[in-house]
């Protein structure tokens, strides 16, 4: 990799390319896909991507290569000087950060447990869908994804950085009938941080809790959020921070910072040093070592996410979050609050338990309007108890109206990632005050 | 593309003793642009290419694939195949395949202006020439973010049974997003316009003009829109909407694999069951169909990824649900023939049930018509955000160009009248449907990991009665 990527950057400087990033990543993924208690399919990936970013007088262009003769590399490299030639200047572009530097390993991100499962994932799947069953699940759909990763960078700056890493995630949703779900992910860079079973169990005791749902009537609710749906909604936070979608209009962070955005309770970081973490990462990609970043502390919004030119516009320094054009958060971390589970539902005294929300849509990101479809176990909480499984309702909501209504957060984190979460979570459960549920018209 | 080397990949996992096999060789090459806030940001240009092996052992369906096409590494893909997929066979659900007829044929995608010919220059004029057009406007955008892309794709199909298909099939897309600034209050406004064929199809469209109107209307919306009326009303809309609630309450519903619990971790399932196909889902006007044969459509093709030959489908007829969207795995279980529903985002992915171009069939009114008919009503033009549960019965649009309907007259801007609404409800209600469909690109999201593949969505305006909308926070 690192002979490759040294004759690219090399040939690219010498033909006047000012910046020049050169991305190895060779990735070995499978996934064993599960419904109605068996495997449905099972799929391997493997792949090498060299992805190529280079400016040239502030033009800046992205391409990648996948076969590493000579004359492929040369090809590509005269295709991207003309397509460059026939753009036109960014004159926001500040360039990339100039190395060397020095990185540090991040804690717990690679087993070599996780990268020689192999086709032991098959008896994990196995215990998985047993155990929901064995829980009261009639039925089990899901996947379990194993990652090994290698990622090498190089920069025309001097920098060169590489890491690899684990990965195993394994996503299942527990059925007592047609109307009544549970769903939980366990997810972790370490095989033994994956809890398996838990997750199962848990999902099947969601879904029979959830059996025979009740319609309730719309209006505000307090609600306790389960780390997975908080992170639907935590996530919106994190992309909104970044400087990109601030100044894109995508962002209802814009102009807040030093304002409060949240409840004191909230602190939000993005923690790509966080051991164990899903998407910790030791550079970011211009191969700035990355750092712990506190967005929001105690409701106060401290500060954006950026890259060198998005510093360069705020007059600031880079937070290590590049994205080349936009800055991305890697690991999402609501700070823990004290409360147990049971004074989490003790803080309800009339209110919703929320187990999972999909489909997240916003009407206007520069406000933060947006609506989410809780799905699975959803239920009624009346003086901190289980009263009935509930359906049919939406959560129609501002985000910051939201965070400036979070009233309690659990003492217990769980690190989510999803089909709707991008962005890895790390969050407990929170508790937000006068939600407002929505439902379809009678 | 060495395509004797998918002949030999499906011939080789034949001999290792998979009882069927099949493979794709793909190659996709795109360019890429981005304007925002009147600043080009990055431009992009790849060419992917790759081969995914699909086998069947001991009942058992595997998929595995590589983006390096050399023979001894497709070599041990299949044999990798052929392991994992043997291993996975003891919990494994046995997987019977439709028997369908085999076809070798080789078809195009014709373009007047080839994308490859269109130099990058042109390309990013195209969204330069657009931003000109918004800040003539006058009016204040301070978020803009516009852009192009254009992706080819050169398919060949080869299966154990002896089907051959070639295809090649160029698309493009334009995306904008939009936040207006009018009053104190921002609107935003995003929407996707994309087609199959060369740069034509983007030169065709008068983009600018488009752009402009979009500000000045959603400047409008916030200047002068008037809450919505409260109570029953007639809500009338436009081919977007219409577009949108066709996609999400009868498109993704009468997709096979969802009745089947295939999806059912993420995508969902369906309100349609084993037990209920064939029910009424709406009024007898009521006619949704599926037509991935639509020349120039985004969601165009003639055979789907499992070499079926394509075809139109009438989801729903007459207000009753029709016929289901199908690939072989889905076909055999129901005892019926695959309809050509078989789609993957590329060599990487399994082809699984998607919809191409759905679409509200056509009545005989004219849009006024359904106004004219309106004592009290909105007519919603377009949407911003929408959502729908996973079974596909609670749904919500939150309208973005609307207006107030009074007396069959449009008389005010309406701010965001918003409907959540129950599927059957919805088709319940229509009344009147009429003439003047017009397709919207989308990128559909299903499966795991994520395929966001290219659809069209559209329709006619058409016309419901007794609607309570919601109200908008």
């Amino acid at each position: 990799m690192r002979e490759i990527a040294e004759k690219i950057e090399k040939k690219f400087k010498n033909s006047g390319a000012d910046d020049v990033i050169v991305t190895i990543g060779e990735e070995e993924k499978t996934q064993i896909k599960f419904s109605n208690n068996k495997v449905s399919a099972t799929q391997t990936w493997q792949s090498m991507n060299v992805s190529l970013f280079a400016a040239i007088d502030k033009r800046l262009v992205l391409t990648s290569i996948h076969a590493f003769s000579q004359e492929i590399i040369d090809e590509t490299i005269k295709k991207l000087l003309k397509f460059a030639k026939a753009t036109e200047q960014n004159k926001e572009y500040s360039g990339i950060a100039k190395g060397p530097f020095k990185y540090q390993e991040r804690e717990g991100t690679y087993d070599k447990a996780v990268a020689e499962l192999a086709e032991k994932d098959v008896d994990l799947v196995e215990k998985g869908i047993s155990t929901a069953l064995s829980n009261g699940a009639k039925r089990t759909a899901g996947v379990l994804e194993t990652t090994k990763s290698k990622v090498y960078l190089r920069t025309s700056n001097s920098v060169e950085a590489e890491e690899k890493g684990t990965k195993i995630h394994f996503s299942i949703r527990a059925f007592t009938d047609n109307e009544a779900s549970g769903h939980y992910v366990a997810t972790a860079r370490m095989l033994k941080d994956c809890n398996i079973e838990s997750a199962a169990a848990r999902a099947a005791e969601i879904a029979k809790k959830a059996r025979n749902p009740l319609p309730i009537k719309q209006g505000k609710y307090d609600v306790l959020f389960e780390p997975l749906p908080a992170s639907n909604i935590i996530e919106q936070m994190g992309v909104a921070a970044s400087a990109f979608n601030v100044e894109s209009g995508l962002s209802c962070l814009a102009e807040k910072i030093g304002s409060k955005v949240a409840s004191k309770e909230v602190t939000i970081l993005d923690d790509a040093t966080l051991p164990g973490g899903m998407g910790a990462a030791s550079f970011d990609a211009e191969g700035v070592p990355t750092q712990t970043n506190t967005i929001i502390e105690n409701g106060v919004l401290k500060t954006y996410l950026h890259n060198t030119s998005t510093a360069k516009r705020y007059n600031t320094v880079t937070t290590a979050n590049a994205g080349i054009v936009s800055p991305e958060p890697f690991n999402i971390v609501l700070k823990k609050g004290s409360f147990i589970k049971e004074e989490l539902f003790e803080q309800i005294k009339r209110g919703l338990w929320i187990t999972n929300v999909w489909y997240t849509r916003f009407s206007n990101y520069d406000s933060g309007d947006f609506s989410t479809i809780p799905r699975d176990g959803i239920f009624l909480i009346e003086n901190g108890k289980i009263k009935s499984p509930v359906k049919d309702i939406r959560v129609s909501e501002n985000l910051l109206g939201m965070f400036r209504n979070v009233s309690a957060i659990g003492e217990d984190a769980e690190r989510v990632m999803g089909w709707e979460v991008e962005t890895p979570v790390f969050t407990p459960p929170i508790v937000v005050k006068d939600v407002n549920i929505t439902k379809s018209a009678e | 593309m060495d395509l004797g080397l998918a002949d030999f990949a499906v011939d080789y996992a034949i001999k290792l003793g998979a009882s069927y096999a099949d493979a794709r060789m793909e190659s996709t090459s795109n360019s890429g642009f981005l304007l925002r806030n009147g600043v080009p940001q990055i431009s992009g240009f790849d060419r992917v290419t790759g081969l995914g092996l699909r086998v069947i052992v001991n009942n058992t369906l595997g998929f595995v694939s590589i983006n390096q096409i050399e023979k001894e590494k497709v070599r041990t893909l299949v044999e990798r195949g052929m392991k994992v997929t043997k291993n996975a066979a003891r919990i494994k659900e046995e997987i019977k395949l439709s028997d369908e007829e085999v076809h070798e044929d080789k078809y195009e995608v014709k373009q007047k202006i080839n994308l490859e010919d269109a130099s990058p220059a042109e390309k990013l004029s195209v969204l330069l020439e657009i931003e000109k057009a918004v800040e003539s406007s006058g009016i204040k955008v301070p978020g803009s973010y516009l852009s192009l892309s254009d992706f080819t794709t050169q398919k060949y199909f080869v299966n154990s049974y002896g089907a051959k298909i070639e295809s090649k099939i160029p698309r493009t897309d334009y995306f904008f997003f939009l936040t207006v600034k009018e009053n104190g209050k921002s609107g935003q406004r995003y929407w996707q316009y994309g087609a199959a064929g060369g740069f034509e199809t983007i030169l065709d469209k008068d983009f600018p003009g488009l752009m402009l109107n979009e500000v000045k209307t959603t400047a409008k919306m916030l200047k002068d829109g008037v809450k919505p009326p409260k109570g029953k009303i007639d809500l009338v809309v436009g081919p977007q909407v219409t577009g949108i609630m066709v996609h999400e309450s009868a498109g993704h519903p009468h997709e096979a694999d969802r009745i089947f619990g295939r999806e059912a971790a993420q995508a969902g399932e369906s309100y349609l069951t084993k037990d209920n196909l064939g029910s009424a889902i709406g009024n007898e006007i009521v006619n949704i169909s599926d037509d991935p044969t639509i020349e120039g459509s985004f969601g165009y093709y003639l055979y789907d990824d499992e070499g079926v030959r394509a075809r139109k489908k009438a989801l729903i007829k007459n207000g009753i649900s029709n016929e289901l969207l199908h690939n072989r795995e889905t076909a055999e279980a129901l005892r019926v023939k695959s309809n050509g529903s078989a789609r993957a985002t590329s060599y990487d992915r399994e082809a699984i049930v998607r919809m191409s171009n759905t679409f509200l069939e056509e009545g005989d009114h004219k849009e006024e018509e359904l106004i004219e008919g309106v004592k009290k009503g909105v007519y919603m033009k377009n949407f911003t955000e929408w959502n729908i549960d996973d079974r596909r019965v609670n749904q919500k649009y939150v309208g973005s160009e609307a207006y107030i309907i009074e007396n069959g007259k449009i008389t005010a801007p309406a701010f965001m009248p918003t409907i959540e609404i129950k599927t059957h409800d919805l088709w319940r209600a229509v009344d009147a449907i009429a003439d003047n469909t017009e397709h919207s690109a989308g990128t559909c999201g299903k499966a795991e990991p994520m395929q966001a593949i290219p659809v069209w969505f559209g329709g006619p305006s058409f016309r419901m009665r007794g609607i309570r909308l919601s109200e908008y926070p």
